[in-house]
């Protein structure tokens, strides 16, 4: 397994370069645009550090790639390995389609299930046929929540949405203890 | 298709074994190609979890040999032992189930006997709760099996009558049935849970590989939980779910925070890491329980080397910035070398391998 350290080292590495190229292409920010450039050479640096391996980095790379300025960057950070992830990238719409549809025709046959099931199910407790349902609605939405919250998560099944959700977890908190570090680290400094 | 039936029903009246088995392959075959030319409920999700209840379902995790097994009881214990399977041969296991169906209809003696025929080459594990019950499901269903017209309707109806076969099946006084729906808030009875939910598109090879699947789900989630701080108490997948998305979303916000800190905090954004490197902070716990002292030095000095590949833009800072305060650096590196020590307590073996590889080249 990665080791959290090797990630967090990595990570800095990435996004110091990432934030010194920024720092090179323009000289003067204001506050909000610094907090994107850290907050963007961040993203990328931490999706990079998984060189294309998880789906959410491969989602975050686009994401990242669409605007315009900010793919000269994410080019720049990832440098020999961008074009073999724009090209993992850009099979990321083609899967979706298929599974949209196919999704579709499940939750048409989904709607039979549960008419037949409301009719048979005349013999249970009506109690626990409720909390059962119930259950399974609070469940499905927060599926859909967690796919909305790990990029890419539209795309995945439950199973690759699981394991997605626990790189994304880890990659996170290495991210945040290297930011807060560094920031801790910084206001010390100016404190002095 | 209808010749097909009909001997079939013959099969299901005579069930002479090695009719029932050569019968078998070729009425099913069809059938099955057609199952599996159906496309995979990748959705049915983590509601199919609930339907567990969350004891339940981390029951099914831990003891899933012996769930499938104990639920069966009532049932013929015999087909238990045979019924361990590989899923990676769904049409055999497919057939594995008809022939269950089929004996069941056909006779105790006969049971044995062609179960053991087909299950001595295969064995089923996570079949074995699912053929007894639709066994007893389907066997009011196999009376009408004599009657379809087509290899599309024949599936069709299979699947409507087996809904309507469950309605009366219900209604009925089998014991081991109603012990089924009973106790199907039992944690053994998971397995029957399962299938009749599923009844609908219960055919064989779907129910199993949805079995295979919520396994691995719960697999899953139980790392998801052991990762999640507080979440190995708690029990049920809704609930979890709930914690899971809480600590992504708080994870996301912290990260906002932090970076609009470290933008407020330098009027540039260029962190000069030798000047982070004084003493006073190095003594910092806060840095101490970090291990960003000794991440950063790693960091820094391999990029010196690695310049020379870089385009040119990236060279280009590497000299302007890395140089003036990277001889900065080797002078401070050396006084820090001690108290750097002790931080090197504090990682791993890789970590203070690198550190040393990096000290050494330093100290040429």
């Amino acid at each position: 397994m990665r080791s959290p350290s090797s990630l967090k080292q990595e990570f800095l590495k990435k996004w110091m370069m990432g934030l010194h190229i920024y720092g090179s292409l323009k000289k003067k920010m204001s506050l909000l645009e610094r907090k994107k450039a850290i907050k963007l050479s961040a993203d990328i640096a931490m999706a990079s550090a998984r060189n294309g391996t998880t789906c959410w980095s491969r989602a975050l790379v686009a994401n990242a790639s669409k605007d315009e300025q900010d793919k000269i960057l994410v080019q720049h950070i990832l440098g020999t390995e961008s074009e073999r992830l724009m090209k993992k990238v850009s099979v990321l719409p083609l899967m979706s389609n298929k599974r949209i549809r196919s999704k579709k025709v499940l939750r048409r046959s989904y709607g039979s299930i549960r008419r037949a099931k409301k009719s048979n199910i005349a013999a249970s407790p009506p109690n626990k046929v409720l909390a059962i349902s119930i259950a399974k609605r609070l469940v499905r939405k927060r599926t859909l929540l967690l796919k909305s919250l790990v990029p890419g998560g539209e795309f995945m099944d439950e199973i690759a949405l699981i394991e997605e959700t626990l790189d994304y977890i880890l990659s996170l908190r290495a991210q945040v203890d290297v930011m807060r570090s560094l920031a801790n680290a910084s206001e010390l400094n100016n404190k002095n | 298709m209808e010749a097909i039936a009909g001997t079939g029903a013959r099969s299901i009246h005579k069930a002479p074994e090695e009719e029932l088995t050569a019968l078998e392959s070729l009425q099913f075959t069809d059938e099955i190609h057609l199952l599996m030319a159906a496309p995979p409920d990748s959705s049915s999700s983590f509601t199919a979890l609930l339907e567990l209840s969350a004891p339940q379902a981390v029951e099914l995790l831990h003891l899933p040999e012996s769930a499938n097994l104990i639920s069966n009881d009532s049932y013929k214990p015999t087909q238990m032992d045979d019924f361990k399977g590989s899923l990676h041969f769904p049409t055999d296991i497919a057939l594995i189930e008809r022939a269950a169906r089929l004996s069941v209809f056909a006779g105790e003696s006969n049971n044995k006997h062609s179960n053991s025929e087909k299950n001595s080459a295969e064995t089923a594990s996570d079949n074995s709760s699912a053929d007894p019950e639709k066994a007893v499901k389907s066997e009011p269903a196999e009376t009408e099996y004599s009657q379809p017209s087509g290899s599309d309707p024949t599936v069709h109806k299979k699947s409507v009558k087996r809904k309507e076969r469950e309605k009366k099946a219900k209604g009925s006084a089998k014991k081991s049935k109603t012990a089924a729906n009973e106790s199907s808030d039992d944690a053994e009875q998971l397995p029957y849970v399962h299938v009749r939910a599923r009844r609908g598109q219960a055919t064989d090879s779907h129910s199993l590989a949805e079995r295979a699947r919520r396994e691995k789900i719960n697999a899953r989630m139980k790392l998801l939980q052991e990762l999640v701080p507080g979440c190995s108490k708690i029990s049920g997948t809704a609930l979890v779910l709930e914690e899971i998305i809480n600590h992504v979303q708080s994870l996301q916000r912290q990260v906002e925070f932090l970076s609009m800190r470290l933008a407020a905090v330098n009027p540039r954004i260029d962190f000069n890491f030798d000047s982070i490197f004084t003493p006073e902070y190095m003594q910092a716990t806060s840095l101490v329980d970090s291990n960003f002292p000794s991440m950063v030095m790693p960091v820094m000095w391999p990029e010196a080397q690695v310049g020379g590949n870089r385009q040119q833009c990236q060279q280009q800072w590497h000299l302007d910035i890395l140089h003036q305060p990277g001889w900065e650096r080797e002078e401070v590196c050396h006084n820090y070398i001690t108290p750097e020590n002790s931080l090197l307590s504090y990682d791993s073996s890789t970590n203070s391998a690198t550190l040393h590889s990096s000290q050494s080249k330093m100290e040429l």
